[in-house]
């Protein structure tokens, strides 16, 4: 079941990405990326992270996305207007970005081994100990990082800030 | 005090202050001057370097759960990154004056990377360090879009910010994969399980990740497209602030991680490394040659001295920390001091760009053209300043190490690199076209910003004829950091 | 004395600087001259007392200071070496201290009577203090990144100097040259410092020499190498083949500044190195052929090309390059004290030549140009007559000073167990004949004949002199010339040798420094075949005056006609064999072309063209944040980005590890 959940939903993200890359309409990628990221749960759930694939729903889907979704239409963007990028993007990008996936892929196919695997029925029948292991290194071992947040997250308020109001 | 408390010291006093400035914003009227939020900015960075000299009396602390480390090494970056935001601040104070409205804002992003960069040097903890750059970049993304209502800014800005976010991608990526390897994000202790990992490439590819994060925020090629551009549309004060501290907060990340985290990896690295030195190194002089825009060109010359750096990195274990804190520091006083000049010179308008521009400068204003002039010596590597010592050092830590041609290459380099500083400098020192304009006749040197100049200068010329203070707290910081586990010199090769 | 006195010397002439550079600017010139000459007057003096307490019997054979600054004695501690901030006099550093702070006092003399009309009085007076500080620095320096310093210093100082006429385009560009050339020459000092540092774990010449000293074992090897990498740093210091370039062009500062610097001391500094670490280059007979060839083609090829110029201070500067190449070929042959001989010779006769030249330019208001002289003789005849003792002692006419010296070092070569010594002694031979030639025929074009020049009473010449017609300079010009007059006349009996029947003095007095411990003179040669070759090299010197006189003097046309009949030979010599050029060609243009195609149009150019088309968008609010995400110019940066992240990461995996 894992293996079919994995390439159904692993499938449904990879065509989301596609599709929010090639629809013209902000609304429209916008609502693709929905798609990526309610696939992207369902993957962190049948490797039995429950926590994340509930967090994932409701932080992406939910509330990051209705955000995107309200500055697109706040904006009144409308269809974008296709540019040509310049040459360099493709002579450069186009093979950088495939190199890239084929080491990354020859990287995990020579190392898959010894990553061992992961029995699904396991996870899912201890459930409780997963979000205890979560919460053991997120307000334990990485309290720091996770109350620094807070000070990331107000630079980004005052950029945003900054960047929006008009001269005066 | 406790030991967290201790340890957070000036990361705390600079976020108080920052958020105190946020605080009093609103309550100044709005027309008026925002200099005094710029002097309170001031004190909190002063009193966060004293802060990290006083933790210098406690030897190594450990705080949060093994995530910060606090010694010689991070209260080395502590103190060279608050004298650089000091400088800034003292040589913007009057820079948005009668300008822009929002220079409140301007000093609390300031005090907020510092912030961001500090965390980064103290940290052992991949996932700290990753916050903590978060905070420093985007502080400087903001910051690099400040002169608002030129194209030119906001271009600045939104390419710094995207291309950030996308290198800062891979660092996370190269975390992760790190953790997949070593099952762990602290450095002490993947530098403890590589020996036993299944997974030895793996933990190569999270490696390169991290290289390539870090690569992009110093500005190495070929990771460095962004460099000029930025630099070109952000405020100069700006481009003198993020062309050395933050740089000098990854380079202290990247020295942990290679140094105390792989150094088992090391026959890995440092031919990677070799070749982004030298590949830096070049690219940097050669599209030197080519600008004629000041700020330009610096940031080629910016990339170019990341080349340097790096070179000291394939110094290990021998005397590559030390040589470059050494050369961090000397870098750092010098391109902030001519940025500081080059502040001074524009204003807020920049309208003083390109080096013909310059001609005539010490006709006008014979201080600040010697002061410049000597940054560019100092830049070049003229011996009696910090970067001849700095370059000494590196090549010679580099050539110790065995790595000749790298050595050669730098020198070469050095050598391409004094055509284009001269280019400026002769500008500076020659008479203006015929066509007289009154482009420096608005120039004035507050006293704030001559204390900027006077601090920058000193610090250069020091680090010159007197290298052994700032050496040997290098020294001690290398070995705060030196690679305990690097004795087991175990070969990563396949 | 007390050693500590030591750091007077480079310390006064520093003072001047600071106060002229900063104050000068507002004090009257009588005020600014007295604050650069005393100081160096001061230094003089200081060395006039060193040289008696150094001469007394029983004196040490050197002496050294160090300096502590801020508590800490040395200077740079890193691990494994450390080097001091250390001064040490001994009798080689004795004599380029004289030459240093004698000649150099001079010209600082002369010049307050030829910058007397020039606009920036003090900044010429605080940029020679400067010089004079850091020149030395390196003859003091007791290590070699002192001497490094020194080296950068004087560099730094030329370049200034040469460009002091900064509103005129050729002194800036002229400036740069020598900045940039002698960079290059710095490329190999400092490698030859961090193989010395990797070798020997010390910059400090006792350390080294010493440990040399011990190891006779050593021979070539890594020696070789530092010994070569050394070399490359004095070509470019000493303007020898291939880094010469810059030199000729030196010539667009002033005057007094061709004289003291691009003659008498810091084109020097390379002999004064390979010098002072001949313990170095004793083990290295690879190394010191290629010293002895590089000095005997360039005293060949400079002087083929001084035989054809106008300009009567390129004529000098080529001869200066010429002059220099004795001295390398000297030390090549082993015989650093006939080097350091010619040295101090050449330094008293070619700052004679050149302030002697400069009193002629100064006479005939700006005027360079040999082909606008002629006739001179009777209207400036202090001029004429010092500047005679300077040709006659250049041109190697006994006893003159530049006869005991030049022959010394041709005598060295003829003897020189080097197996191309004799070819070298040749080349030395026609050089001198050929240095006769030019130096008579300057003498003659300039102060014999007809008079070509037109009487100027205005003051637009060159150096904008502002007096009208033809005059012999004023005293406080002419003092030094003769001075320095006397001293080319008697400045090398001090190292006559025993065949001629003198003692060798300075033979015997270098003696302790530049005792030779690898190679050895081993042809023992009688008395009889030095002065034999004395009076060859004689001969081809009066040679050389003959053709002058008879080319340039007696049928002055015909001249012109040898060169009508080989044109092609004659415009490769005049055009100084389009090395220039060919420089120009091979290296900057295709390292410019190189630059152009691979970072403009790959990288650069499209950038560029990007943000001048976004800048002339406006921008404001957030709708713009849109629109700039669609620049072409960030794609193609991230398409950069990723292929250089998959060449990282592909080096990373599959790279070799070293």
């Amino acid at each position: 079941m894992q293996l079919a959940l994995f390439i159904i939903f692993g499938l449904l993200a990879v065509a989301g990405a596609i599709n929010f890359l090639l629809q013209r309409h902000p609304i429209n990628s916008a609502l693709s990326l929905i798609v990526v990221m309610m696939s992207l749960a369902v993957l962190y759930w049948s490797l039995g992270a429950e926590f994340l694939a509930a967090a994932q729903v409701i932080v992406y889907s939910g509330a990051v996305m209705v955000l995107f979704v309200f500055v697109v239409m706040l904006l009144n963007a409308g269809e974008e207007e296709r540019t040509h990028g310049s040459r360099a993007a493709y002579f450069a990008g186009i093979p950088g970005a495939t190199a890239i996936f084929c080491l990354l892929s020859f990287v995990f196919l020579t190392n898959g081994k010894a990553f061992g695997s992961t029995d699904l029925i396991n996870h899912l029948t201890h459930t409780t100990n997963n979000i205890a292991e979560i919460s053991q290194v997120l307000f334990r071992d990485l309290l720091l990082p996770f109350e620094v947040t807070s000070v990331l997250i107000l630079v980004a308020i005052l950029g945003a800030v900054v960047l929006a109001r008009k001269e005066q | 005090m406790s030991p967290n408390v201790l340890a957070l010291l000036p990361e705390i006093i600079l976020t108080i202050t920052g958020v105190l400035v946020m605080v009093a914003e609103p309550v100044l009227p709005a027309g008026q001057s925002r200099k005094p939020l710029g002097v309170l900015a001031i004190l909190g960075t002063l009193a966060a370097g004293f802060a990290s000299w006083y933790q210098l009396g406690f030897g190594t602390i450990h705080a949060y759960f093994n995530t910060i480390q606090v010694d010689s090494f991070s209260v080395f970056f502590h103190l060279l990154i608050a004298a650089i935001v000091l400088v800034t601040l003292l040589s913007s104070l009057d820079y948005f004056e009668g300008h822009a409205s929002h220079a409140g804002e301007y000093f609390a992003l300031t005090l907020f990377g510092a912030t961001g960069m500090m965390l980064m040097t103290c940290s052992v903890e991949l996932l700290m360090v990753f916050v903590g750059l978060e905070i420093s970049s985007i502080s400087t993304y903001i910051l690099a879009g400040f002169r608002k209502g030129q194209a030119s800014a906001t271009e600045s800005s939104i390419k710094y910010f995207l291309l950030g976010s996308f290198a800062t991608a891979f660092f996370l990526y190269g975390i992760a994969l790190a953790f997949g390897s070593t099952g762990s994000t602290r450095i002490d202790v993947i530098s403890q399980n590589l020996a036993s990992t299944a997974t030895p490439t793996l933990a190569l590819l999270s490696l390169a990740l991290i290289i390539i994060g870090i690569g992009f925020k110093v500005s190495a090629a070929p990771f460095h497209v962004w460099t000029p551009d930025v630099y070109q549309g952000a405020p100069a004060p700006v481009v003198g602030l993020m062309s050395t501290a933050p740089k000098a907060a990854a380079f202290a990340v990247l020295l942990r991680i290679l140094f105390s985290g792989f150094p088992s990896y090391e026959p890995r690295w440092a031919s990677l490394i070799w070749i982004i030195a030298a590949l830096s190194m070049t690219v940097g002089n050669l599209g030197a040659l080519l600008q004629r825009d000041v700020k330009r060109m610096l940031a080629y010359s910016s990339i170019a001295h990341a080349g340097y750096l790096l070179v000291a990195y394939t110094a290990f274990p021998a005397d590559g920390i030390a040589s470059a804190c050494f050369y961090t520091a000397a870098y750092a006083a010098m391109n902030v001091g001519a940025f500081t000049v080059i502040t001074q010179i524009g204003g807020y308008r920049e309208n003083v760009r390109t080096i013909e521009d310059y001609s005539g400068l010490a006709l006008k204003r014979p201080v600040l053209a010697a002061v410049l002039g000597f940054f560019l010596l100092s830049l070049i590597g003229i011996p009696f300043t910090g970067g001849f010592f700095g370059k000494f050092y590196v090549f010679s830590a580099a050539l110790h190490a065995g790595h000749v041609w790298l050595a050669v290459i730098g020198l070469l380099n050095s050598g391409i690199a004094c055509f284009y500083y001269l280019r400026l400098l002769a500008s500076l020192y020659s008479r203006r076209p015929a066509i007289e304009d009154n482009l420096f006749d608005g120039i004035t040197v507050t006293l704030p910003a001559a204390l900027a100049l006077t601090i920058t200068a000193a610090a250069t010329l020091l680090l010159g004829i007197a290298p052994n203070q700032v050496l040997s707290l290098a020294q001690r910081s290398a070995a705060a950091t030196a690679p305990g586990s690097a004795n087991s010199t175990t070969n990563a090769s396949r | 004395m007390p050693a500590d006195f030591l750091w007077l010397i480079p310390l006064l002439p520093f003072t001047g600087f600071l106060i002229n550079g900063t104050l000068g600017r507002r004090l009257p010139r009588p005020l600014v001259a007295a604050i650069a000459l005393i100081p160096t007057a001061l230094s003089a003096i200081l060395w006039i007392s060193l040289w008696f307490s150094m001469k007394a019997p029983g004196a040490p054979e050197s002496i050294q200071s160090v300096a502590s600054l801020f508590g800490n004695t040395s200077w740079i501690a890193i691990s494994g070496f450390h080097v001091d901030f250390a001064f040490s006099v001994d009798h080689l550093t004795l004599i380029m201290l004289g030459v240093v702070t004698c000649v150099g006092f001079l010209i600082h003399l002369y010049s307050v009577g030829y910058m007397a009309h020039e606009e920036g009085y003090w900044r010429f007076f605080a940029y020679l203090n400067l010089f004079m500080f850091f020149m030395l620095v390196l003859v003091l320096a007791a290590n070699f990144l002192l001497l490094f310093v020194g080296w950068e210093g004087v560099g730094l100082a030329s370049y200034l100097l040469i460009g002091f006429y900064f509103k005129k385009d050729s002194a800036a560009n002229a400036g740069k040259k020598a900045f940039v050339v002698n960079r290059i020459g710095d490329f190999g000092f400092l490698l030859a410092m961090f193989l010395l540092i990797a070798h020997f774990g010390s910059l400090d010449f006792t350390t080294i020499f010493t440990a040399v000293n011990q190891h006779p074992e050593w021979q070539g090897g890594f020696l070789t190498a530092i010994a070569l990498l050394l070399v490359v740093g004095a070509t470019g210091k000493s303007a020898q083949i291939p880094l010469y370039v810059w030199l000729p062009d030196a010539m667009e500062g002033p005057t007094p500044v061709s004289a003291l610097i691009h003659a008498a001391t810091m084109v020097t500094a390379g002999i004064y190195m390979v010098a002072r670490s001949h313990a170095i280059f004793d083990r290295s007979p690879y190394a010191l052929g290629v010293v002895a060839i590089i000095g005997a083609a360039t005293a060949l090829f400079a002087a083929c090309i001084g035989m054809v110029q106008h300009d009567i201070k390129r004529v000098l500067a080529y001869s200066t390059v010429s002059q220099l190449g004795y001295m390398f070929l000297a030390c090549g042959v082993g015989a650093y004290t006939a080097g350091v001989f010619h040295l101090l010779t050449h330094a008293f006769f070619k700052a004679l030549l050149f302030l002697a030249a400069g009193s002629v330019i100064h006479a005939l208001s700006g005027e360079q140009d040999m082909r606008k002289m002629g006739g001179l003789r009777k209207r400036i005849p202090v001029t004429f007559w010092t500047m005679t003792m300077g040709v006659f002692a250049i041109a190697g006419l006994p006893p003159l000073a530049g006869f005991f010296s030049k022959d010394e070092i041709l005598f060295r070569a003829f003897v020189s167990p080097n197996p191309i010594g004799k070819l070298l002694w040749l080349v030395g031979l026609i050089t001198a004949g050929m240095t006769s030639f030019y130096m008579f025929r300057l003498w003659f074009k300039t102060f014999f004949g007809a008079e070509r020049f037109e009487e100027h009473h205005d003051s637009h010449g060159h150096d904008a002199h502002g007096h009208g017609g033809v005059h012999e300079s004023p005293l406080v010009m002419t003092l030094p010339l003769m001075v320095l007059a006397l001293l080319s006349i008697i400045g090398g009996w001090v190292g006559v040798p025993e065949a001629l029947g003198g003692h060798d003095e300075i033979g015997a007095f270098l003696e302790p420094v530049l005792s030779s411990t690898g190679v050895t003179v081993t042809e023992v040669v009688s008395h009889g075949t030095e002065i034999g070759l004395a009076a060859i090299s004689v001969l081809v010197a009066l040679t050389g005056l003959f053709a002058a006189y008879v080319l340039y003097y007696k049928k002055p046309g015909t001249a012109a006609t040898y060169a009508q009949r080989f044109p092609a030979l004659y415009r490769l010599v005049e055009n100084k064999f389009y090395i220039d050029e060919l420089y120009q060609a091979v290296i900057i243009t295709p390292l410019l072309m190189f630059t152009r195609i691979v970072l403009g149009i790959a990288i650069d150019g499209g950038v560029v063209g990007g943000s001048a088309a976004a800048a002339t968008a406006t921008t404001r609010g957030l709708g713009s944040l849109v629109r700039r995400v669609q620049s072409g110019n960030i794609r193609s940066y991230a398409g950069w980005l990723a292929l250089g992240a998959a060449a990282v990461i592909a080096v990373m995996i599959f790279g070799y590890t070293h």
